[in-house]
């Protein structure tokens, strides 16, 4: 089960993420529970590997607004920057930047799970 | 305002509008601290929630990439339906780009993702609701209900407006009525008369934007346009004359233009629509015109006429307004006797010197004012025939005049009666004139009043008989003294037999009535010898005196003194 504390240490803005959910940690928790089954990173991920930047772009965005609300930052950080190169068409290879995200999304996955 | 907004208890509801459920539950759990909110996948549930009969929204926050439709479609989709614009729009987003479109399509102001602070997003959202309430509420009021213009004041507001940022544009005031409206109302009733006011007002809505102009309807059928200078406002004439003869199938019905070309900033506001509305009251009662503009001619008469209404109060206190008498003869016998004298105001203006009473008695007569000259005159009678009374031994009856405004004050009677008290008279040495006219206008309730006087005493003189339009038989049950002949009628019947024929016929509906007839404006001695053959007794014109001031008028009672001391 996901804490304060544990995301904390997962490096998560907390204080604002709380903050902005009227310090209600409940719901808080509640929300970013659902991160890990979050359906845009299979898309993120899929269409990067397909090249279809277009569909990578709006996966990205919705990504970006969801984990900047939450305040996730380790997560929130890399996506900002992949949604600004993928609205620019910057051809380039993703994965490892995809790697991150992924890696980032995986450890929330774990901590949520423990 | 605010505080009943505050104090109402009102939860206002808001939508919103995200494919997100983190984003969703976020806003949700900032906004329903304040408001009751609803939710939506995506902007086409959002569009048949806000439509749905009976839904009633504050707010649409709204996202704006969602799958199925999309926001800034949603927004597209708002645009076009009138309700829906009336619910305030925030776009959520974090793109600076997607920020001016959707203000561009019409939001009214976004939020920045990740969420301000909640009370940040709270406050903008409230600031929001209450823009718009207030909008709404301004909507509701600023237009009249009938011809959908703005209502008078919100016209004027807009007008200080739109003068704020452009007074150095040559501007017109324009005003323009309906000829006789009130008859289209009272013949064809009200609800037609309304819907022709309606037709007008959108007619003239569709002419607006070419004039660069706002439009009121001022009161009943007379409407204000404020508009960029125009050349020619034959094109908007057209318009509204069609909406009388195409939708209405009038021909007879006549639309009164009145213009105020290139307004003065050194005036008021108020003050251009009254120039304006000036000149279109000239073209009352002449049906050759319909358009007239306010120029230098109009504008001397018209600050010429407000001199005159602001100085009245200090003339009667100053007395600078005059009685003079002018004598009546009866010339029944051999030698003319003098019997009675009519009092006649004149103003000596200590600037603008002595001043035309066609100036001034019309003006008076219109705006009411003449209650206050015809009480000036009356008192001053009273008190000089007591004078005259207290001097020679007799009293020589004055009649006076009694305009329409002073039938219908409740203290007439009172008034008059007051008068005699105070300066020991007798009703039969004081008489009134009332104008032919007046009889018609207000029959029922005009003999009334004269019937009470006349059980008083007093002897009532119809005046300027003839140039109304009383039927025989109205004439016939009039309670009357005297008849006067209209002076018109006395100066023209040598020249017009039909004018002689009409004098004949006042004298034998006056024998008939078994009352005198006075002949005014009598000049040579061939029309008072033509009245004498006639039967007419009494003889008022220059052809014996001009109106004199009182002092003037002594010789008058003197000859009279002296004939009556020898016996004549």
């Amino acid at each position: 089960m996901i804490t304060v504390e544990k995301l904390n240490n997962f490096g998560a803005n907390t204080a604002e993420g709380l903050a902005r959910c009227f310090g209600n940690e409940a719901l808080y928790l509640k929300l970013v529970a659902t991160i890990p089954n979050e359906a845009n990173f299979g898309k993120l991920k899929d269409a990067i590997e397909g090249k279809n930047l277009k569909d990578a772009f709006e996966a990205a965005h919705a990504l970006k607004g969801v984990l900047g609300n939450l305040s996730l930052t380790p997560i929130y950080t890399p996506i900002v920057e992949i949604t600004e190169l993928l609205r620019s068409n910057t051809d380039m290879d993703y994965k490892s930047l995809l790697g991150t995200i992924l890696e980032k999304k995986d450890e929330l996955s774990r901590l949520c799970a423990d | 305002m605010k505080k009943l907004r505050q104090n109402s208890g009102i939860k206002r509801r808001v939508l919103i509008v995200d494919d997100e459920l983190v984003n969703r539950e976020i806003l949700g759990n900032i906004l329903s601290t304040v408001y009751e909110v609803e939710y939506a996948d995506n902007g086409k549930i959002a569009l048949d929630m806000l439509s749905r009969t009976g839904a009633a929204y504050s707010l649409v926050l709204l996202d704006l990439l969602m799958p199925v439709m999309d926001g800034f479609e949603f927004l597209k989709k708002r645009e076009t339906n009138d309700k829906l614009k009336r619910i305030p729009v925030i776009v959520m987003t974090s793109e600076k780009e997607s920020e001016v479109r959707s203000l561009e399509l019409g939001a009214a102001d976004f939020i920045k993702k990740p969420y301000d602070m909640p009370e940040v997003v709270i406050a903008r959202c409230n600031r929001i609701v209450e823009l718009f309430e207030d909008k709404n509420l301004i909507r509701h009021t600023e237009r009249d209900q009938v011809s959908e213009l703005y209502t008078k004041d919100y016209f004027f507001e807009y007008i200080r407006q739109i003068e704020l940022w452009g007074n150095d544009i040559s501007r017109d005031a324009l005003v323009f009525d309906i000829d006789q409206f009130h008859l289209i109302n009272e013949f064809c009733g009200r609800p037609f008369g309304d819907l022709m006011l309606s037709k007008i007002g959108k007619a003239l809505q569709k002419e607006l934007p070419a004039m660069n102009a706002i439009a009121c309807r001022a009161n009943a059928d007379t409407f204000y346009v404020f508009a960029t200078h125009q050349d020619d406002y034959s094109k908007l004439q057209a318009t509204l004359r069609s909406v009388i003869t195409d939708v209405f199938k009038m021909n007879n019905v006549r639309i009164r233009y009145g213009l105020w070309e290139n307004v003065s900033r050194d005036v008021e506001i108020e003050a251009w629509f009254d120039r304006a509305k000036t000149a279109c009251n000239l073209n009352r009662g002449d049906f050759t015109k319909s358009f007239a503009v306010y120029n230098n001619e109009l504008h001397a008469r018209h600050v010429f006429e407000e001199t005159l209404i602001r100085d009245l109060p200090d003339a009667i206190e100053h007395k600078d307004l005059k009685v003079f008498y002018q004598p009546k003869y009866n010339i029944a016998g051999n030698e003319p006797r003098l019997t009675s004298a009519e009092a006649l105001v004149r103003w000596i203006h200590p600037k603008l010197g002595f001043i035309n009473p066609g100036d001034f008695i019309p003006l008076f007569e219109s705006n009411g004012l003449i209650q206050k000259v015809d009480n000036f005159v009356w008192n001053e009678v009273a008190v000089q025939i007591r004078k005259w009374k207290d001097t020679y031994g007799f009293a020589i009856p004055v009649s006076v005049n009694v305009s329409r405004i002073d039938i219908l004050d409740p203290k007439l009677e009172s008034k008059l009666e007051g008068l005699l008290e105070e300066n020991k008279l007798s009703p039969n040495e004081y008489m009134l004139e009332i104008t032919e006219s007046a009889y018609s206008e207000n029959m029922t309730r005009l003999i009334e009043i004269v019937e009470n006087l006349r059980k008083k005493g007093f002897r009532i003189e119809m005046d300027d008989f003839g140039a109304g339009y009383s039927s025989l038989n109205m004439i016939t049950t009039l309670p009357i003294d005297i008849l006067k002949i209209d002076m018109s009628f006395v100066r023209n019947m040598e020249k017009s037999e039909r004018d002689q024929k009409l004098v004949e016929l006042v004298v034998d509906i006056a024998k008939f009535l078994n009352v005198p007839t006075v002949a005014e404006g009598v000049e040579t001695q061939s029309q008072l010898d033509t009245l004498k053959k006639m039967g007419c007794e009494i003889i008022q014109g220059y052809y014996f005196s001009k109106p004199v001031p009182p002092a003037d008028f002594v010789p008058f009672i003197e000859k009279e003194l002296e004939r009556r001391k020898v016996g004549k």
